[in-house]
């Protein structure tokens, strides 16, 4: 990759001026610098350094708060309580997007558009609005509880919402339409002749789906799975206003430290952590996507 | 029954996606309590409840999401031109610097400008922290992004041979700009202008950390309404936003495409 680069650059007659277009991007940078670069410099800044008394950050510089959260079992359950719920937002995702996706990217109904747009349109509606839709369904006198003790499934109602199962339902709410897009368009690029070959050779649905279609989508599957990963840990609306305040996440945990307790270097390290985590698991997203797209 | 069983997930699906935006409208006319279901009545008392906190929130929203997506264009359409035209060492870098807050979670990005405003309060006596200025600067963040990420995306299919034939017929360079270029990115530009003004509309984290007081937008308002008290007004609120959203919607639909807008995302 690198000796790729520096033999175009190399072919390239280089001219002494630097390039015009450098000046133009010049304010965009300096910009984004103010008001993104020296901001996420400062928390990190003020990761390392003690806290003095509410609000208060003192000069003495410590890797303190990083040291709890890799000792302390209280903040090592937070972290594993972020990646569990992470891991089974991504996890019905992909259980219910799979299928939708494979519908949308063969059907030949002229109902496509109108399903594609379905799929797509509570993307437009506000994230608080979809979140405070859930409480007349999931709370306890709401439809969900309403529909199952009408049947006579239960007598008592469910709790469903403040909580850690209301967080992960709005969460795959939110994310599903982003794991439907991303794998639509991963099985549009299988071609259906080779599901045909299989099953023609014999294979049952189920062997061409895990030897067949599973395999060719698989860069796509990982891509989507890692993106809607990040997007679920680093997500803060949805666990404060379905999680009722009772759901400790990392998100949670920094906007308490922020909004109430005022300890801005513990929760500088947390943000810090998740900023970590999320970023990582992009850029690993986007490489995969990109040897997918290059395979394929 | 097998053929079946796929049209029948991705019915329950759609019911799955479209439940909590439709319930909301149905919620907010319930002459009973608005959790309960099934409704026990008609009545359009919770919309003329609406306190008028959210009134003013409407306006914030709107001035600072239209702001947004005005200074993100203008900030992010020449870098996104120097970015895809440019030749320069570290180029690939600078690209991926420029995109790098998409990669951030706006948590994170919110207490961080939070705990930069304080700072710039201590050092210079600026206050940007509760001001519609700070929650533009807040929103431009992700706005310039957006925008640089949508341009680059159209460039992509810029055909640089219009530029030339507009010199070779004596353009000089800005009429070419102006004639040819710009008109050609457009679409590519709306649609990074509309992306950044509707997440500037939906943002929550940023704008609660950055905001507060008279600088308190739509979804600030809703967000910190229901930590405490879950009124039938919330539901009204939420329910004319659905409204709006549909509008806008159609809009959207007929101006670009939404497929098209939603798929040149990623």
């Amino acid at each position: 990759m690198l000796a790729n680069g520096s033999a175009l650059a190399g072919a390239r007659p280089r001219s002494a001026a630097p390039d015009v277009w450098l000046w133009v991007l010049l304010p965009t940078l300096a910009v984004l610098g103010l008001i993104f670069g020296l901001p996420l410099a400062d928390l990190i800044a003020v990761s390392v350094h003690e806290m003095t008394g509410p609000a208060q950050v003192g000069d003495a510089l410590t890797l303190e708060h990083y040291r709890a959260f890799v000792t302390d079992p209280f903040f090592l359950v937070m972290v594993v309580r972020t990646f569990w719920l992470g891991f089974l937002v991504v996890a019905f995702c992909l259980a219910i997007g799979y299928p939708v996706a494979y519908y949308l990217a063969r059907t030949t109904s002229r109902w496509r558009g109108m399903a594609l747009f379905l799929v797509i349109s509570p993307l437009l509606v506000s994230a608080i609005v979809r979140n405070i839709g859930w409480f007349p369904i999931l709370g306890g006198s709401g439809v969900v509880n309403w529909i199952l003790m009408s049947i006579g499934l239960i007598d008592e109602p469910l709790r469903l919402i403040s909580n850690f199962t209301g967080v992960v339902i709005g969460l795959v709410h939110a994310l599903l339409p982003l794991m439907i897009l991303t794998l639509t368009t991963v099985i549009q690029r299988v071609e259906p002749e080779l599901e045909e070959a299989a099953a023609n050779l014999g294979a049952g649905p189920a062997l061409v789906f895990w030897r067949v279609l599973l395999p060719l989508s698989l860069p796509g599957v990982v891509a989507g799975s890692l993106l809607v990963f990040a997007m679920a840990i680093s997500a803060y609306t949805t666990p404060a206003i379905l999680g009722g305040n009772r759901v400790l996440v990392m998100s949670t945990y920094i906007a308490q430290q922020f909004r109430t307790v005022l300890d801005y270097p513990a929760g500088g390290t947390a943000a810090a952590l998740l900023l970590l985590f999320a970023a990582l698991l992009t850029l690993l997203a986007l490489r995969v996507r990109t040897k997918g797209g290059e395979a394929g | 029954m097998r053929r079946l069983a796929l049209p029948g997930i991705v019915f329950a699906t759609f019911i799955f996606l479209a439940a909590p935006v439709l319930i909301v409208v149905v919620a907010s006319f319930n002459s009973g309590a608005v959790l309960s279901f099934p409704p026990t009545g008609f009545t359009t008392r919770w919309y003329e409840r609406i306190n008028p906190l959210f009134l003013h929130a409407v306006y914030v929203s709107l001035v600072v999401g239209l702001s947004t997506a005005f200074l993100s264009t203008v900030f992010g359409v020449p870098a996104a031109l120097a970015l895809a035209r440019g030749r320069y060492a570290g180029r690939d870098l600078l690209n991926s610097l420029c995109l790098s807050p998409l990669m951030v979670p706006a948590l994170v990005t919110g207490v961080a400008l939070y705990q930069f405003s304080l700072a710039v309060w201590d050092v210079t006596g600026i206050g940007l922290g509760g001001t519609i200025p700070g929650l533009v600067l807040g929103h431009m963040t992700f706005g310039i992004p957006f925008v640089i990420r949508a341009v680059i995306a159209g460039h992509a299919r810029f055909d640089r041979a219009l530029e030339e034939a507009a010199r070779n017929l004596g353009a000089t360079p800005l009429e070419t700009f102006w004639r040819v270029t710009l008109p050609v990115l457009q679409p590519s530009i709306v649609s990074g202008a509309i992306f950044a003004f509707l997440m500037s509309l939906d943002d929550v984290p940023i704008a609660l950390f950055v905001g507060g007081g008279d600088a308190t937008t739509l979804p600030v308002r809703i967000f910190t309404t229901v930590e405490f008290d879950f009124g039938g007004d919330i539901m009204a609120v939420a329910s004319l936003i659905v409204g709006a959203s549909v509008v806008l919607m159609l809009l959207l639909d007929r101006l670009v495409g939404l497929e098209q807008f939603f798929g040149s995302r990623h």
